[in-house]
């Protein structure tokens, strides 16, 4: 019987756990696996005897260590071979009473953008494997307990290339429900599925109790087949060895859940044996197999989540900002293939709300190509957000859809004969969305209905390469009103047809409306509510647009897009949230505000609250002595009992810093200039690059009073002396993070003895301690509030 | 690498004591937005090589890599175990810099906190490291250890940080190291952890 056929009449039953099999049966610690089951095919071929006699359908070959990397490392270098007679053994043992799975498991190396081994590399290790595999007479293959969904896409597509035969790719995830790599269920599902696996799943990982939520999150997503293989149960450590603990009865009632839950193939992994197999295929032969609940899915994912566009989500938005025209920094770091201007703006896109991020690189003279491929790696390695390729270049295309950990939207494939030839079959391959431009090789037509066209003939033509409508976003062709006052009524009639009648998704690059026309933000906020209420699903802008932003985030409440209209709430409460802070400091007396505004590390009301102050005729000095220099007191000593840590701790200081320093004028005018109480000389010692202990000391001793010199960090002894005979500070403080670094302390103060210099030296820094700098002749301050009170001691004993 | 962010380590390291801190809403809602900030500019990158041991003395341990660790103390840690894990980890270039804008604009409050994420992510991808080896490490029955040995710790001198870095090829995923011995970017780290059998 044919994996479809099996699949569709009932739950199909997996084999157990091999390594542990083996290990029970003889195999000793340390030796190759692969390797030592085909010089001990007997064995082996009994444990797949075992399981198909308990009632596994499936089993797998004992082949999951069986790439060019892993065999290499005992010295074995005919993988091929290898993994063919390990299928065979298994294809013997079958006799006709199951299937067997050519089995892959990890490399154990990471692969691009993760890692080191290369992409292209990583699927050929594959390759072998499979070749292999297909030449030992597998009837499936599986691909397993994989925690990085980079190297489980290298797997898959070296399957695809080779042959079409079924496969199930399971994921291995930590007890928080992410790969180790950070992967979550659905990003795993939506990523693997749309690349062409047959079954997706879970293995290893846990036991079935735990599993459970890992199905329930998959199912919904699945267009395919579920796989659940559990350990038997979590591992325990007894007398220094690691036990699954499920005993086999238990084990096969838990497994009833993940049926339920919408497990289609079910069997064990570590800790299980043929006995548990057998009392789960005898627990499961009432039980009903849940075909997948959707056909196809709008999604896209990152290396680690998902986004599904369902219907009632408020509108995605696309952050364009990552395309350098008109972008000269962005052009010129492109050229000479920096991505620092990138890095920050895929990070500021990410914190102003952007869902997905367009990814643009068309500047004249570079290799897109190469250019490409080094945006979408570091997306890739340091963004959550999943990523729309928008170019024209089909290598460049090509080379991000194999590249990215995940699956992305194409921006864009338009009705041209060429385009429709070239993209439409790499987009398939890679189980890319697309964004359909309804346009062709005669131009733009003017008038929706000539757009609908063209979307009929691109949907065709992606049909036949098994794209469906969930596939698919149609950009509705935002034209410039200032050429043609009628472009914009027609897009909204393509956004309206698509949404009602032809039943997909929609985008518009908002922006074109207002091309020429003043003030642009209005003409692209009210496009945005129109097309909003035509039911666009998708916009591509800017996501630091304000006005933009809050009439997207209002015309998502007001159409239900935004469930009890939290997000409306959130984004408008936040920004009253400092009005309201200043209205109550209002009912205060102004000496009672500006003591509250340093106790709360307040730094953008200080100077209105101080000025104000001055202004109802309160002194500068009074303000300085009666409330700020108390109020930052206070605030040490809070932070000395712990009940303030050390944001707040600094939010006080820099608040009391920019307050004297608007008071600075007054005082003068009040001839009560801020007195200093004399000069400290400090500095990170040479050698060390840690310095952000000292920097806080800094402004601690700053808005205590004293003038300080602040040297910076890897400061030389002898620059350090000779520092101090030019400015003679009272008191020199030192800071040193390693132990290296320490022993220059010693150096500095007995040099600076030599030179007959008598000031006062402080220590501080994680190594060093009060005894330390006792043995140096020096004081010791743990912090930096403490280096305050040392000081203050030396000054009043001078 | 996809480290988990260590919120409670995060807070810890910046003096967060459960029992006495009183932190209002507002300076919560800072924090976290600090955190996130930190994050954006976090990019995880590691190493890590297991490496057997050839021989092993009261003040030495020395590597089938020819390398040798002279420390009483890392000798005792790594007792009768066969193989290490050498491991090297940085948070990149970028969030150095983030703090370095925040120190000269006076933003000291959010800087300290970059620091304090950068630390803690740094610490936390060693541990995700160990996570790593331990999936591969389980067919072999053997784990390696959580606790870890250090340059610069006990008497394991902060030379050695060199011959780690050589080992781990550090260069690679764009880290130098100074004279003195220190990793740039300075949010970086080197450690050995022993792998034992179950």
């Amino acid at each position: 019987m044919k994996i479809q056929e099996l699949i569709n009449e009932r739950v199909v039953v997996l084999d157990g756990a091999m390594g542990t099999e083996l290990q029970a049966r003889g195999m000793p610690s340390g030796v190759n696996p692969e390797s030592w089951c085909t010089e001990h095919p007997h064995i082996v071929r009994g444990i797949h005897e075992a399981y198909l006699e308990a009632g596994a359908d499936i089993i797998y070959s004992c082949t999951f260590g069986g790439n060019r990397l892993k065999l290499s490392q005992y010295g074995f270098s005919d993988t091929a071979e290898i993994n063919r007679k390990l299928a065979t053994i298994a294809r013997e043992a079958c006799r006709g009473r199951g299937l067997v799975a050519g089995d892959i498991g990890p490399t154990g190396h990471f692969i691009e953008p993760f890692g080191d081994l290369g992409f292209d590399e990583a699927v050929e290790i594959f390759r072998e494997q499979i070749g292999g595999l297909l030449a030992g007479g597998v009837d499936l293959f599986i691909i397993e307990t994989m925690m990085d969904i980079q190297e489980a896409r290298a797997a898959l597509i070296a399957v695809r290339e080779l042959t079409d035969i079924f496969t199930m790719v399971t994921m291995t995830y930590e007890q928080d429900g992410l790969t180790l790599n950070g992967t979550d269920p659905v990003a795993a599902v939506v990523t693997l599925q749309s690349l062409g696996a047959d079954a997706v799943g879970c293995n290893c990982s846990t036991g079935p109790i735990e599993m459970k939520a890992l199905i329930e999150a998959m199912k919904p997503c699945a267009t395919v087949p579920v796989v659940a293989k559990p350990n038997a149960g979590m591992p325990e450590l007894i007398d220094g060895h690691t036990v699954f603990p499920m005993k086999p009865e238990r084990y096969a009632a838990r497994m009833k859940d993940l049926v339920h839950a919408g497990g289609n193939l079910v069997g064990g992994c570590c800790g299980t044996t043929p006995e548990h197999i057998k009392i789960l295929k005898g627990v499961l032969a009432a039980e009903q197999s849940q075909p997948p609940h959707r056909r196809a899915i709008s999604a896209v994912s990152s290396p680690r989540k998902a986004l599904i566009f369902s219907g009632n989500r408020p509108v995605t938005l696309i952050g364009e900002r990552i395309n350098p025209t008109g972008k000269k920094q962005l052009q010129g770091e492109l050229r000479r293939g920096r991505m620092t201007c990138i890095q920050n703006m895929v990070g500021e896109q990410t914190r102003e709300g952007a869902d997905l991020l367009d990814i643009n690189v068309g500047v004249a003279g570079i290799d897109q190509e190469q250019t490409m491929a080094q945006v979408v790696k570091l997306l890739a390695t340091t963004s959550d957000l999943p990523i729309v390729i928008d170019s024209t270049n089909l290598g460049a295309i090509e080379r991000a859809l194999r590249l990215y950990p995940g699956r992305v939207l194409l921006n864009s494939i338009s009705g041209e004969r060429e385009k429709m030839d070239q993209f439409l079959p790499v987009a398939a391959k890679y189980g890319a969305m697309f964004i359909l431009l309804p346009l062709d090789d005669s131009g733009v037509p003017d008038s929706a209905e000539g757009r609908i066209d063209i979307i009929g003939q691109v949907f065709e033509g992606a049909e036949t390469f098994g794209f469906t409508k969930e596939d698919i976003v149609v950009d509705g062709l935002v034209m410039a009103l200032s050429s043609n006052p009628g472009a914009p009524g027609e897009t909204l009639k393509v956004v309206e047809w698509c949404s009602s009648e032809f039943g997909s998704l929609t985008v518009l690059g908002l922006s074109n409306v207002s091309f020429g026309m003043p003030d642009r933000t209005w003409l692209n906020a009210a496009f945005l509510a129109m097309a909003m209420s035509k039911g666009v699903s998708m916009v591509i802008a800017n996501p630091a647009a304000q006005e933009l932003m809050d009439i997207k985030v209002a015309a998502d409440a007001l159409l239900k897009r935004d469930r009890d209209a939290s997000r409306y709430i959130a984004r408008f409460s936040q920004s009253t949230r400092g009005a309201s802070g200043a209205a109550q400091k209002s009912v205060m007396s102004p000496m009672e505000a500006v003591t509250a505004a340093i106790m709360e590390g307040n730094r953008e009301d200080i100077e209105t609250l101080l000025t104000r102050a001055v202004a109802s005729g309160v002194t500068a000095d009074s303000l300085l002595h009666e409330c700020m220099i108390p109020a930052i007191t206070e605030v040490g000593e809070l932070f000395d009992r712990r009940e303030y840590f050390l944001p707040q701790l600094l939010a006080g200081a820099e608040t009391m810093k920019r307050g004297v320093a608007l008071l600075d004028p007054y005082l003068r005018e009040e001839n009560r200039e801020t007195e200093k109480k004399g000069s400290i000389l400090m500095a990170t010692v040479k050698g060390d690059i840690h310095d952000i202990g000292k920097n806080i000391v800094c402004l601690m001793l700053d808005n205590h009073g004293f003038n300080v010199i602040d040297l910076g960090k890897d400061v030389s002894a002898e620059r350090i002396v000779e520092e101090i005979k030019k400015s003679r500070p009272f008191l020199v403080g030192l800071s040193a993070l390693m132990t290296t670094t320490m022993v220059q302390m010693r150096e500095i103060i007995e040099g600076a003895r030599d030179e007959g210099i008598d000031c006062s030296f402080m220590i501080g820094g994680a190594v060093v301690n009060e005894g330390y700098a006792s043995s140096i002749g020096a004081h010791y301050a743990k912090d930096g509030v403490d280096a305050v009170r040392v000081a203050g001691s030396l000054r009043q004993n001078e | 690498m996809k480290v988990r962010v260590p919120w409670d380590n995060i807070y810890i390291r910046l003096g967060y004591r459960e029992q006495s801190t009183r932190m209002d809403e507002t300076t919560r809602e800072e924090t976290e937005k600090s955190i996130a900030y930190a994050l954006s500019f976090i990019n995880m990158r590691g190493a890590g090589r297991r490496v057997s041991l050839s021989e092993k003395g009261d003040d030495r341990v020395s590597l089938a890599t020819a390398d040798v660790f002279v420390s009483r103390n890392l000798s005792k840690y790594v007792g009768d175990c066969r193989e290490v894990l050498v491991m090297g980890a940085t948070a990149g270039e970028l969030i150095m810099e983030a703090i370095r804008q925040d120190i000269d604009a006076d933003n000291l409050t959010r800087g300290s906190i970059l620091d304090a994420v950068a630390s803690e992510m740094t610490d936390g991808a060693l541990d995700w490291m160990c996570d790593y080896f331990n999936y591969q490490l389980k067919r072999e029955n053997k784990k390696v250890s959580r606790s870890r040995y250090s340059a610069g710790y006990g008497d394991l001198g902060l030379e050695h940080q060199q011959t780690m870095f050589k080992m781990l090829r550090l260069d690679q995923i764009g880290l130098s190291i100074t004279d003195s011995h220190m990793l740039i970017p300075e949010k970086s780290v080197t450690a050995i952890a022993r792998i034992m059998d179950v």
